[in-house]
């Protein structure tokens, strides 16, 4: 009886590993380009303000690069990369400043929500509201959830 | 003793009441604090497809140079035409086209003509004294919309087990005169939950 009972007991410990294992399991990505880019990507230096760190591993600004078309209107891209295993979300918001620095107020300025798989390296692209976008901020954040 | 450990109780007990009490904020309506349900289109859903669908528009017809105005110099006038609702709740359209018509008029390239409309005149007052001056000026002021926007609402649900999905398909479409499509595309939201709950 006694032999019984500590197998059932192992094969339960099995189990529960099997499901804890299970439901961390790595949602990492693994990609592939062509490897001699046409393409000139114009890469710009950057201000970055970080008073998250958590949130620097999941979000992490890997590069910024921009480029106006032929009406003026400003392109921003962003690549920012997942150093973590699993997926994770996150939010982010884009604000517009004109020639002058004054912030440009828009009705469609909300925050968006994003989720970015393990490890994976990910574009977010902005396009200013009007030729006057001259300056960008793009704001990183956690998932409020409550 | 016991009054004393009486009051200490009310005491602890009126702390206890306050301290449930409901609160009620105001909330920034683009932050990321606002309520998320699966059991319709939230406010930030409307925000975010307008957002989508404008940068789509400036990307892709307006930043190319691929707009045309019919009057040199002028910005395109656009009108709105139907945008359907296909969803199984009653909504405003409104909270999607005016946030786009707001940006749009705002990139100096489109404005949009109050006077023509799908349905009729959003404004029926500039309509009577656009006919009015028309009327006595002998000459025809209305300018004809150089493009015409369309779209619809389309609601997708599912559920497996006690998790719920809901979809909205934003649908836009963009006419030239000679109704030809010029711009196109389509947005889709997707929440998934058990319960409505506040924040993405």
């Amino acid at each position: 009886m006694n032999i019984t009972l500590r197998t059932l007991s192992l094969i339960a410990l099995c189990a529960a590993a099997v499901v804890a294992v299970t439901g961390c399991k790595s949602t990492s990505v693994n990609t592939v380009g062509n490897a001699e880019k046409s393409g000139q990507t114009q890469m710009i230096t950057d201000e970055r303000v970080l008073t998250d760190q958590t949130l620097n591993n999941i979000v992490r600004i890997v590069g910024v690069n921009t480029a106006k078309g032929a009406e003026g209107f400003l392109k921003v891209q962003v690549q920012v990369q997942n150093l973590k295993r699993s997926a994770r979300s996150f939010t982010y918001r884009v604000e517009w400043f004109d020639e002058n620095g004054m912030i440009i107020d828009l009705p469609t300025g909300v925050a968006r929500p994003r989720t970015i798989e393990g490890q994976e390296l990910m574009v977010i692209t902005a396009t200013a509201p009007t030729p006057r976008a001259k300056d960008f901020r793009m704001k990183f954040l956690e998932p409020t959830t409550k | 003793m016991t009054t004393k450990l009486n009051l200490l109780l009310c005491a602890s007990a009126v702390a206890l009441l306050c301290g449930c009490a409901t609160k009620t904020a105001y909330v920034d309506p683009n932050s990321s604090n606002l309520i998320t349900t699966t059991e319709g289109i939230n406010i930030q859903d409307f925000s975010q497809a307008a957002d989508a669908m404008t940068a789509s528009l400036i990307d892709n017809l307006i930043n190319p140079g691929m707009l045309k105005s019919a009057e040199p110099g002028e910005p395109a006038l656009m009108a709105i035409s139907r945008i359907q609702n296909n969803t199984g709740q009653q909504l405003d359209t409104d909270m999607l086209v005016k946030k786009m018509r707001v940006a749009l008029l705002r990139t100096g390239k489109i404005q949009t003509s109050t006077t023509i409309a799908y349905g009729g005149a959003e404004d029926p007052l500039a309509a009577e004294q656009q006919k009015a001056q028309e009327f006595f000026e002998d000459k025809k002021h209305s300018r004809l919309p150089d493009y015409t926007l369309s779209g619809k609402i389309i609601e997708d649900r599912t559920s497996a087990g006690r998790t719920k999905q809901t979809s909205y398909i934003f649908q836009l479409s963009l006419s030239s005169r000679a109704g030809i499509g010029v711009w196109e595309d389509e947005r889709t939201i997707v929440k998934q939950g058990k319960r409505a709950s506040v924040g993405f």
